[in-house]
């Protein structure tokens, strides 16, 4: 019986050496991030505007133009009470741009400026499509905004957020 | 970061260049535009569900077992205020002459089909048909509405911005500016504004500081704006609400800022007897007085407002008392202004008339008077109404009573045929839409 009971210990103790990891396996973790933009929360980019199909509501257009002006959460009651302001005009285009005009000049607003944006062009131009539109700007858009703000020194970064803000692929998602 | 701000008028500058030419959908650039009686309509919808009893009956208390009998409505009806009993504050009549000799009254309509509810009521009345919804679905009517008539039968020249629907409240009604018909939709609807709203707390607080984009500036967001849309396929006409002109957007939006800064400068005029406190104001008066701005800016050959707080009838009768006496100060007091206004003066005609009545039988709620309350569901009661159709003598048969208990004369449906015939666009309407009847009785 003794014998039996010193083997069951010698057999534990030998599993535990084999398993207690004689031998260490590195692992490896590859983390791929579809999307960073502005380090806010990760969101997938569309591959084109094709796949945008459906209207914004008013609550998802104020929402959001807040949070691309701002980089934060729009609070609730302010969401609700704007809504109501959208509701209670029946051209919502203009209503939106009514909006759009009181936002930018909310004091808490985070755009580029103009310095930034004419010292990479590049990087404001991709920045902006990937906020407004969640998506890259194709060839034909990069070269059409770059030559636009080469040769226009009268474009501000306000000017364009004005513009994307206000287009029709904004309007859907 | 730095902005650029400038006064906001700036940007009506730029304004006109972005018009485009309009080709009607049967290919006709202009649509006709028949014989007319005057150029301009007002429609007041006395609404929230009036009894006849108080209005036109000027039966005061008598339904609460009183004897007290007297006109509410001394701006609209001929007859003597209550003279005891007294539960509001009776204001000087603003008229020295009742609309109802001003004009026709049609003592006696009928709500005829549908339940008396007041979605129910202003659909029939916006729409000209019935509608036996008895929910107030937030959404688009079936049939078009008035406004869409208006703007696809009239010279379109004269675009959105001459067609108004103002509210007093929100729920269903700012979907009451064009339908879901097929034919006619959000291209013929009217711009729809709720003043208590875009020009009350919530407007001053969100909307009291906008940035102005210069002109030049206001021409190169609208050329970025071009770029971005021609490489998406899905245009602006695919979002929800009517579309004005480039033109038209940019007065409207003055008109938004300007009125803002007239509220907060104090200097709107309000529908108010004189030494009155701004703190007796009503939701109706506010619409009125709204409703007045928007008649001074832009002229419209269509306005339609309605009143709603009377609706309070529900729990508190004597509220329901004070509110109709005050939107009946307010009818007339707007009625003045027109009358003030060199254009508008005799070439506008206005029409009154409730969403629907009220019940003969009270329900069970007491008020702090101990006057008991009314509902509005469905019975012959309810759906007793009246209109009233005011305007130039030579046009509008003034002094004239149509119809009576025994004999009604009208119905609901009767506004939107009506208002085609004073603007001259009854002819062009295809048949089959319209089930009423022009109310000819009121027209010279």
């Amino acid at each position: 019986m003794e014998h039996r009971i010193q083997f069951a210990a010698w057999l534990l103790l030998f599993c535990g050496c084999i398993l207690s990891g004689s031998c260490k396996k590195d692992i490896s973790q590859q983390v791929i991030y579809d999307n960073v933009i502005y380090e806010i929360t990760p969101v997938s980019v569309y591959a084109n505007n094709a796949e945008k199909t459906k209207q914004k509501s008013a609550e998802h257009f104020i929402s959001i133009l807040y949070s691309n002006l701002t980089d934060k959460s729009i609070p609730a009651d302010d969401l609700g009470n704007l809504a109501e302001l959208a509701l209670s005009v029946g051209d919502k285009e203009l209503m939106n741009r009514v909006l759009l005009e009181n936002m930018l000049a909310d004091p808490q607003i985070s755009i580029p400026s103009n310095e930034e944006m004419r010292s990479n062009i590049t990087a404001f131009v991709n920045g902006t499509y990937l906020k407004f539109y969640l998506r890259n700007p194709t060839a034909y858009e990069a070269y059409y905004f770059q030559d636009l703000i080469n040769h226009d020194s009268t474009i501000t970064s306000e000017m364009v957020y004005a513009a994307f803000a206000q287009s029709n692929e904004y309007l859907f998602y | 970061m730095k902005r650029r701000a400038f006064i906001r008028k700036a940007g009506l500058a730029t304004a006109g260049m972005f018009a485009a030419p309009y080709l009607l959908p049967e290919g006709r650039l202009f649509a006709g535009t028949g014989d007319r009686i005057v150029n301009h309509v007002v429609v007041v919808l006395f609404a929230g569900g009036v009894r006849q009893q108080e209005s036109i009956d000027q039966a005061y208390l008598s339904a609460q077992g009183l004897s007290t009998t007297g006109n509410l409505l001394r701006n609209m009806l001929v007859g003597n205020e209550p003279s005891s009993n007294l539960v509001y504050m009776p204001w000087q009549p603003v008229l020295t002459t009742p609309l109802a000799k001003q004009g026709t009254l049609f003592k006696e309509m009928r709500y005829a089909s549908g339940p008396t509810g007041h979605f129910n009521g202003h659909t029939a009345a916006i729409t000209g048909n019935y509608t036996q919804s008895s929910l107030d679905l937030n959404q688009n009517p079936d049939f078009p509405t008035v406004f869409e008539y208006y703007r696809k039968h009239t010279d379109p020249a004269r675009s959105a911005v001459n067609c108004w629907w103002m509210s007093e409240g929100l729920g269903p009604y700012p979907a009451l500016n064009y339908s879901r018909n097929g034919m006619y939709g959000a291209m013929y609807g009217a711009n729809y504004i709720r003043p208590a709203t875009t020009f009350g707390s919530y407007g001053l607080d969100y909307l009291n500081d906008a940035i102005t984009f210069q002109p030049d500036d206001v021409t190169k967001i609208e050329s970025i704006k071009s770029f971005l849309d021609k490489n998406f396929d899905r245009t602006a006409a695919d979002y929800p609400g009517i579309i004005n002109t480039a033109d038209d957007r940019e007065k409207i939006k003055a008109f938004i800022y300007d009125t803002l800064n007239k509220t907060s400068a104090g200097q709107i005029e309000w529908p108010l007897p004189p030494g009155i406190s701004t703190a007796e104001l009503t939701g109706d008066l506010t619409n009125i007085a709204y409703a007045w701005q928007v008649l001074q800016k832009f002229m419209p050959e269509l306005l339609v407002i309605n009143s709603f707080d009377l609706d309070a009838c529900h729990f508190n009768f004597t509220n329901y008392l004070s509110y109709m006496h005050k939107a009946d100060y307010g009818v007339g007091w707007l009625w003045n202004k027109i009358q003030q206004d060199p254009v508008l003066k005799n070439d506008t005609i206005m029409i009154c008339m409730p969403d629907h009545g009220r019940n003969e039988l009270p329900n069970s709620v007491y008020d702090v008077n101990g006057l008991r309350a009314f509902d509005h569901t469905s019975d012959n009661n309810s759906r007793r109404l009246f209109g009233l159709i005011v305007g130039p003598a030579g046009k509008v048969k003034q002094d004239q009573v149509v119809g009576n208990d025994a004999d009604p004369v009208g119905e609901t449906i009767d506004l939107v045929p009506t208002i085609a015939r004073i603007l001259g666009f009854h002819e062009y309407i295809p048949a089959g839409l319209l089930p009423g009847r022009i109310l000819e009785e009121a027209f010279v």
